[in-house]
């Protein structure tokens, strides 16, 4: 009987359930957050020189609330740093054999090794931040780049701060080739770089070439004499420990880690742990704690361990406690910065994305026993940010994986894991390799077993560096320009300095706007903006590529990207087999309904002129409320399946996708490609850009990735969702698209998020038809789905008491983030969100 | 040829088999104290003000030919075109067949996967028995499931013309005392329990007849009592028999309170709170006690949240 609603039902938060005593205590332990006396701070470390650098800016270039610190922290990681002994010879090396010589000995020698309580898994501290091992005339020629008023940090914030987004060579964001570090060691990868430098020419192994080679070939050591100091570790607390169970446990862990990662796995204990030990050296190679370095397909790759173990007698229960341990690990990623700000750190997913289930080799559903085992894991932890799951769904998806996906989302308030919808997704990886000519490395037989990064980012496994992050343009900012002739509609400001920048031309000179007669000139306008904006940003994005290229080697990551070996080239270099660099269009929605309103209000209803429209934009709508009303209200929006609404939608995604292929990095050969991705920039920026067309003041939120702008859903689910499936390409008529009939011009992928009232989920029978909505969004939908399955009133009860709803989950963009810890704007911005009841 | 429409939802799960676009219809015969879509009743097109958008910018002043006496209000529209924050709205929107197709067709994935299709209902949809005629049978046409809500005030012969024409009818039975009925709905019920008997009836007689679902809504006060579900429970099975598929009684709810309000209409059930679930259990206990296969009966909606 149907009868679990009410007017106001308070939503039990959800809890963990069914943990062991040692996992509960490992997961409470981990929640006691500063009151820990262990954790994995980062921990500074030094070469000892005058010039030093350890803290590298480059890398939070896309952080726009770090612009402000990036001086002081460079100058307080170097303080903290203590020095490491050199060898006679350090000076002598190239700077990635400097570096990776470095780093495993700061990992092997200088960062404690200690095994928590109970835990089944090796390999605790891990986050560092290094020197980067400069000589000082190195240390002055990247200064030069980066530093003073027409240093490339000024350019970053000037970009920012004129509203254009933001751009820089970013760490994580890629899955790494853990499955070779399973099937071959890192012996076997050690071998082959040992036979790559044999077999070179004598100019390359005394050149680049050879010096990269030998600084990997010292990375691919450093996971194994960690392992050889944990194995002690593990040994010495075998002999410490009374309980027996335990101190089998130990000298089995001990054993474990006299094979691997340097051996072969053979077991799924084995397995995890040379899987994380391998991890979390990425972490430490590029002094960056997690952010979307993934695991890939985990439920594929570990099956024949999960097997042989289980078929050698492995409880399953163990299995799955192994894997409750990893979990944990995972989480002491937001330990780097425990001291700063609120919640110790702790306020959004880093995105160690593990992907599950989805399309196998043969066509068919590739779910297995570890799938659910994974499933069942992630039931059993949630609440907990660390790793982030990511279920890939298609139309062959069995009822039983649906069934308890709907299951676990009606159970959660974010829910516990992103949906990927492969059609859509294959689609897009399919129209990368066409575009960017690697049909060698991404086809028909291969392209099933792409996975997500960080948040939804899709990429190929282990041989792909795509950049997901590193680009992110406010598509909006060009309908502004089009409206100027290429001029900030309003001053821009610094706001660390508090002063007005100067104003120049910052776009192309289009002309006066007042002066279209009709919309197409405008449109024409708006394009030509754009594609100017887009050279823009590949033009201030090659300034940190490069100098990331020249000084930034991770010889380390570079052993676990294919192509880095047989090009002998640093993954930083371009030396991974497919390197791409995302531009991530941020503001999507907004500029959408903002050519629709100029379209509308100016041309079609004539409500106002052009030149009326420009200075109420000026004024902020200041005085303009009607006609702010009249775009907030009566101007179509993108988002209600409004077929001409969302063909200007497409109009404006073809146009800027399409300008994106017309690039590369210069320094690496790197192709540039379109996704669409948020972050939090639609939150930040949208105090930055100048009021717009569409009704939107300056200082209220943009439009988040591919979701319509707040409030413009009307329709309901299944007509946001067509919409979105139409700006992405829809379906070709014929049948015949990028993959089957689909078309998907974001081969990154596109963030969506819809949030249901928990009404949708009461009963098997509405969990059913939510169960058919989602078999609906593969057939029309975007590339990923996250939900949030949330009562505006409960959310409003935790903005009240907000102590008694600290593990409130809540999806903000493809990260889940707690609701409590994110700022009163955002939360009321999430309230508002909530809809899907009827207008 | 048009049908004044006064609602298209989408991704509805409460008005048949899974995923639906329900179609609502401008005008009813009956007024149900009740009714939870006050703005169907009228078969006349009308306007609405939701004053909390309201601005006071006084477009519709300027351009009313009337003064904006709503004692002559014409809805002609002209305020509601000029109203820059929506907040005047025009009730009741003339759709021509081939278009309202084209936008419920625009959710077939999902009826597709769930089993679901497209509802007319209203109002009462056979008030416009020749829109919604062409209507059930251009959806028909394009493949998409059809289900006709009615309240069974009609003509046995448009009832049986429009069924033939649907793959399920939702027939709403809500009262069996007639005195009762008319007080609570403005007519007598003899017409429509003939009109559900024939239905019955004329089932039999067809190679591929529609299925049938009754649907009962409890409203306290008025539906919610065991006399009337056990005698609406022998009436069907009675005069239905095996034709009927599903018995849905329908928990009261107030959410439509708001647009009593807009309405400029006191509703006398404006703060009744929701059945308590006890009560709903009862009342399924009885209407499975009464002659109907009880495995086909089923309480659709809410319950107060107990305390």
């Amino acid at each position: 009987m149907a009868t679990t609603g009410t007017v106001r039902p308070k939503v039990p938060i959800k809890q963990p359930h069914s943990l062991s005593p040692r996992v509960k205590w490992l997961r409470d332990y981990f929640f006691e957050g500063v009151r820990r006396p262990w954790n994995n701070e980062f921990q500074c470390f030094t070469t000892g020189t005058a010039w030093d650098v350890v803290y590298d800016e480059v890398t939070y270039y896309i952080v726009p609330e770090t612009y402000a610190f990036l001086q002081p922290f460079r100058a307080s990681a170097l303080q903290a740093a203590r020095p490491v002994p050199l060898p006679a010879d350090f000076w002598g090396l190239t700077l990635p054999e400097r570096r990776a010589w470095f780093i495993r000995e700061v990992m092997v020698s200088q960062v404690p090794q200690e095994i928590l309580p109970g835990d089944l898994v090796a390999g605790g501290r891990f986050n560092i931040l290094a020197s980067r091992c400069w000589k000082r005339d190195e240390v002055k020629g990247r200064d030069k780049e980066l530093l003073g008023s027409r240093g490339t940090r000024a350019a970053v914030k000037e970009f920012h701060d004129r509203g254009f987004g933001n751009a820089g060579a970013t760490s994580g964001h890629l899955i790494p080739d853990y499955a070779s570090v399973l099937t071959k060691g890192w012996r076997g990868i050690h071998q082959e770089l040992q036979a790559r430098l044999d077999g070179m020419e004598r100019r390359d192994r005394d050149g680049p070439k050879g010096a990269q080679v030998r600084a990997m070939m010292t990375a691919a050591t450093m996971p194994r004499d960690l392992a050889t100091r944990y194995a002690e570790v593990c040994r010495q607390a075998a002999g410490r420990e009374s309980d027996q169970a335990r101190q089998q446990e130990l000298h089995q862990m001990a054993a474990n880690l006299d094979r691997v990662p340097w051996e072969p796995a053979n077991t799924f204990w084995e397995a995890i742990q040379a899987v994380w030990l391998s991890h979390m050296l990425v972490l430490s190679d590029e002094n960056y704690p997690g952010a979307g370095v993934s695991f890939g397909r985990m439920d594929q790759y570990l099956l024949p361990f999960w097997q042989r173990s289980i078929a050698e007698g492995m409880p399953r229960e163990f299995g799955k406690e192994v894997l409750r341990c990893f979990w944990v690990h995972c989480n002491t990623v937001y330990d780097a910065m425990i001291q700063v700000g609120g919640n110790q750190g702790i306020t959004a997913g880093f995105g160690q994305l593990i992907t599950l289930s989805g399309i196998g080799a043969d066509g068919c559903d590739a779910t297995n026993d570890l799938t659910w085992a994974f499933l069942e894991v992630v039931d059993e932890m949630t609440p907990i940010l660390e790793p982030k799951p990511n279920v890939r769904l298609h139309r062959g998806s069995p009822e039983a994986l649906l069934d308890k996906v709907v299951d676990m989302v009606a159970g959660s308030q974010g829910a516990p894991f992103l949906l990927n919808f492969d059609e859509r997704s294959m689609a897009g990886m399919m129209r990368e390799a066409d575009r960017a000519g690697v049909q060698d490395r991404i086809n028909a037989g291969n392209v099933w077993d792409y996975a997500s990064v960080g948040c939804l980012e899709n990429t190929m496994v282990g041989n792909d560096r795509s950049g997901t992050v590193d680009v992110n343009l406010n598509l909006l900012k060009a309908v502004e320009l089009a409206l100027t002739g290429g001029w900030d509609l309003v001053p821009a400001v610094d706001p660390v300095m508090g002063a007005t920048y100067p104003r120049r031309q910052v776009g192309a000179d289009t002309g006066d706007a007042t002066r279209f007669e009709t919309f197409e000139a405008f449109f024409g306008a708006y394009e030509t903006q754009t594609r100017q904006m887009i050279r823009q940003a590949v033009e201030l994005y090659e300034r940190s590529e490069s100098v990331r290229a020249r000084f930034c080697p991770t010889p380390y990551v570079s052993c676990l990207v294919r192509g880095c070996a047989d090009k002998a080239l640093d993954v930083t270099q371009g030396g991974a087999e497919l390197s791409f660099v995302t531009i991530e269009g941020v503001t999507f929605a907004t500029t959408v309904d903002s050519l629709l309103a100029v379209k509308h209000l100016v041309f079609d209803e004539q409500r106002c002129t052009m030149g009326e429209l420009t200075q109420a934009l000026r004024d902020n709508w200041v005085g303009h409320q009607k006609l702010q009303a009249f775009a907030q209200h009566r101007s179509p929006k993108y988002g209600r399946d409004d077929d001409a609404a969302d063909a200007m939608a497409l109009r404006v995604m073809e146009l800027w996708a399409e300008e994106t292929w017309h690039h590369r990095t210069r320094s690496t050969g790197r192709q540039f490609r379109p996704g669409m991705l948020s972050w939090n920039y639609w939150a930040g920026d949208g105090f930055v850009m100048a009021a717009s067309p569409d009704g939107r003041p300056k200082g209220k939120f943009l439009s988040n990735a591919i979701c319509p702008t707040d409030g413009a859903d009307t329709k309901g689910p299944t007509a946001n969702t067509n919409s979105v499936g139409k700006a992405l390409g829809g379906k070709a008529p014929g049948g015949n698209g990028d993959w089957g009939e689909w078309l998907n011009l974001l081969p990154n992928g596109a963030s969506h998020t819809i949030t249901f009232n928990p009404s949708m989920l009461r009963d098997p029978e509405h969990q059913a038809k939510f169960k058919a909505f989602l078999r609906g969004y593969v057939e029309n939908g975007g590339t990923a789905l996250q939900m949030n399955v949330l009562d505006p009133d409960v959310l409003r009860e935790a903005q009240s008491h907000p102590a008694d709803y600290r593990h409130l989950l809540v999806r903000v963009t493809g990260y889940n983030a707690y609701f409590t810890s994110i700022g009163r704007e955002l939360q009321d911005e999430i309230i508002a969100r909530e809809s899907h009841r009827g207008v | 040829m048009t049908g004044r429409v006064l609602n298209i939802q989408r991704m509805s799960t409460e008005d048949g088999p899974g995923i639906r676009t329900t179609v609502f219809l401008k005008g009813c015969p009956l007024r149900c104290t009740w009714c939870h879509n006050p703005e169907s009743m009228s078969a006349a097109a009308q306007v609405v003000v939701r004053e909390e958008r309201c601005i006071k910018c006084g477009s519709c002043l300027e351009v009313c030919p009337l003064e904006c006496d709503t004692s002559v209000c014409k809805a002609c529209g002209l305020c509601v075109d000029d109203c820059p924050t929506a907040a005047r709205e025009l009730l009741g929107c003339d759709w021509e067949v081939g278009n309202l197709v084209r936008e419920v067709a625009k959710d077939r994935a999902y009826f597709k996967t769930s089993g679901g299709g497209v509802t007319i209902s209203g109002g009462e949809p056979s008030m416009q028995a020749g829109f919604t005629g062409a209507f059930l049978a251009r959806c028909r046409d394009e493949g998409l499931h059809t289900a006709l809500d009615t309240c069974g005030a009609c003509g046995p012969d448009v009832l049986t013309s429009l069924a033939g024409m649907t793959r399920l009818v939702l027939f709403d039975l809500k009262l069996f005392d007639t005195t009762r009925h008319r007080e609570y709905t403005g007519q007598g019920n003899e017409r429509i329990l003939e009109n559900l008997a024939t239905l019955a009836a004329w089932m039999d007689g067809q190679q591929a007849p529609p299925s049938l679902w009754v649907r009962t809504p409890l409203v306290p006060g008025a539906t919610a009592d065991d006399t009337n579900i056990r005698d609406i429970g022998r009436f069907l099975a009675d005069s239905v028999g095996t034709r009927l598929e599903k018995w849905e009684l329908c928990a009261f709810n107030n959410l439509c309170r708001e647009q009593y309000r807009r309405l400029g209409r006191t509703w006398e059930f404006a703060t009744e709170p929701l059945m308590r679930r006890e009560d709903l259990l009862h009342l399924q206990e009885t209407a499975a006690a009464s002659g109907v296969d009880p495995t086909i009966i089923r309480v659709t909606g809410a319950s107060r949240l107990e305390e």
